[in-house]
């Protein structure tokens, strides 16, 4: 009798977001594997006609796409990697702190609360060339004499690193100082008796305990950083050789009104962010069941 | 690890550091938004305003649209969230606690939305809402960010309904209660804390959004902040100034959260990691 009225229950309780989900969420995802099919340009949108593959063997000889994955890929490796080395000496600084831990930690989370459009504007207030802080700065301190165009082609995916790197690390230090807290005192205690140096139980407590936590950050990042679209339209729009895989796809969207085109490298960007996806979940369970 | 929690070792050094290198940007947007415009092209650069003036705000509230920008964001913050919430809270529940036929392919659903790339929702969605005459209303944000913020409510709702002991529905069907009843009355009182941490997460991810934001609205009064943010400089000649007032304006809510409720934000973040 509880039996059925319990799964009765659930059914009432999980079906208006199931029915939300499918309606406003299956929809326009599916589209997308339809539209990547067809020939549609929203100019023309009387001329609406099936093309197979074509969409995606026009995707294959495409250098723009090329490039821009090139730099999606850079950006991603680079700005994750960054992320975790510094999340993870923040976390440890975070760590066992206990006079002033509101403040510091509310000052840590700040970059990542904040709107990306905000850090990117802040950001441009930094490194712009001519009215710059950084600019000014170095100047003063006679470290340059011409201002450096920061956000010219020489250092422009440098600059959009440092400004992701500065606003998503805290994301990733929260995560792993709950991975260190996690791991219980007395093991460090007991290699401390054992002799071990601070090094030596970093390397054989601290770390491998934390891999799971890692795993988990890495998953978000990347997948967060290879869709990244805002921080690095409003630092450069994507010029100087920022422009990645969701700018592309925007532009041909908006200014192009290539409505098929755009949804065959949307497919792709799923497909790849899919994989990548899959591939980090089965590191995270590995990294788990090695706990 | 236990050099860490001793006194007044150069770990207090990093730590300043640390803070430091968070708060400098803001600090060096809060400085410009309270110098006079034409300091920031001075070379060099003046360090502290000199004098402070409030010019830059009287100019971002000058621009009519910019108090009505600030409103259309919190409606569109506080309506996705108490949709998410009704919506996800239900669902949380069943998945953690009832059995459920099906529960894997459910899961895999939200998974899906949270993976796929938004912007590829923005083109069919559009289309969608403007054959529906929504494009530049409330709902044309609300929707979208409530089907894009369910997967990260369900994902923390999930966790915390999994904590909470199950004898507590087991001492309410004793008592007689349906399992319906045991989750209105014993239940959902109990979940304050789970809902508000999410409401919290939701809250400003709403807030903060951008491309949707972008797209659906194409009229200055429609437009929340960021968006209007990131559109000032087309309106105005770079006004470096007026942005960064504008910025610090924006900002406000958030900042206020965060000193406010930074515990249920980092419990946010970590829950569903920590096993």
């Amino acid at each position: 009798m509880i039996g059925r009225h319990e799964a009765a229950l659930a059914r009432w309780l999980v079906a208006p977001a199931l029915v939300f989900v499918v309606i406003v969420g299956a929809f326009p995802v599916a589209s997308q594997f339809g539209l990547s099919l067809t020939e549609f340009n929203l100019k023309f949108a009387d001329e609406r006609s099936f093309i197979g593959l074509a969409n995606f063997v026009r995707l294959a000889k495409d250098a723009t796409f090329w490039h821009d994955l090139w730099h999606t890929l850079y950006f991603t490796g680079v700005s994750v990697s960054l992320e975790l080395t510094l999340g993870l000496a923040a976390a440890l600084l975070l760590h066992g702190l206990v006079r002033g831990r509101t403040a510091v930690t509310s000052s840590v989370l700040m970059p990542w609360v904040l709107p990306t459009v905000v850090a990117a504007t802040m950001w441009s207030l930094i490194l712009n060339d001519r009215i710059g802080l950084l600019n000014s700065v170095l100047t003063e301190l006679h470290i340059m004499t011409e201002p450096i165009v920061w956000l010219g082609p020489r250092f422009a995916m440098s600059s959009v690193i440092l400004a992701d790197v500065w606003k998503t690390t805290p994301f990733v230090a929260i995560i792993l100082l709950a991975g260190l807290k996690s791991i219980p005192r007395h093991y460090y205690e007991a290699a401390a008796l054992d002799g071990a140096s601070a090094w030596q139980s970093f390397r054989s407590i601290t770390l491998p305990l934390l891999k799971p936590f890692v795993a988990v950050a890495l998953l978000f990042r990347a997948m967060d950083a290879f869709r990244i679209f805002d921080l690095i339209w409003v630092l450069t729009g994507g010029a100087s050789k920022t422009e990645t895989l969701s700018i592309y796809i925007y532009k041909t969207l908006f200014r192009y009104a290539d409505l098929g085109y755009a949804s065959a490298m949307t497919v792709a960007l799923f497909g790849i962010v899919f994989i990548l996806s899959l591939g980090l979940i089965r590191l995270m369970r590995v990294a788990v069941e090695a706990r | 690890m236990r050099k860490m929690t001793t006194g007044r070792s150069p770990i207090w050094v990093f730590r300043a550091l640390l803070v430091a290198a968070c708060l400098l940007p803001l600090y060096w947007i809060a400085n410009v938004s309270l110098s006079a415009p034409a300091a920031l092209y001075k070379t060099p650069l003046d360090y502290v305003p000199r004098p402070p003036t409030l010019e830059n705000f009287r100019a971002v509230f000058a621009v009519n649209q910019f108090p009505q920008n600030v409103a259309n964001s919190l409606v569109v913050a506080s309506a996705t969230t108490v949709l998410t919430l009704g919506l996800g809270a239900p669902a949380a529940y069943a998945l953690s606690r009832l059995r459920l036929k099906r529960k894997n392919a459910i899961l895999a659903l939200f998974l899906g939305i949270a993976i796929f790339p938004a912007i590829g929702m923005v083109g069919p969605l559009y289309v969608a809402l403007a054959r529906l005459n929504l494009i530049n209303t409330y709902a044309a944000l609300v929707l979208p960010y409530t089907l894009l913020t369910l997967p990260l409510a369900v994902w923390i709702l999930t966790h915390f309904f999994s904590t909470l002991p199950s004898s507590l529905e087991d001492a309410a069907l004793v008592d007689g209660c349906t399992p319906t009843q045991a989750f209105l009355k014993v239940i959902l009182p109990l979940s304050g804390p789970g809902l508000s941490t999410s409401a919290i997460l939701i809250f400003i991810w709403a807030w903060n959004e951008f491309l949707f934001a972008l797209i659906m609205t194409s009229t200055p009064g429609s437009r929340t902040v960021p968006v209007a943010l990131a559109l000032f400089a087309g309106l105005h000649e770079l006004p470096w100034a007026t942005i960064a007032a504008a910025t610090v304006v924006s900002i406000l809510p958030v900042v206020l959260l965060v000193s406010l409720f930074q515990k249920k934000i980092v419990e946010g973040l970590t829950s569903g990691v920590e096993r």
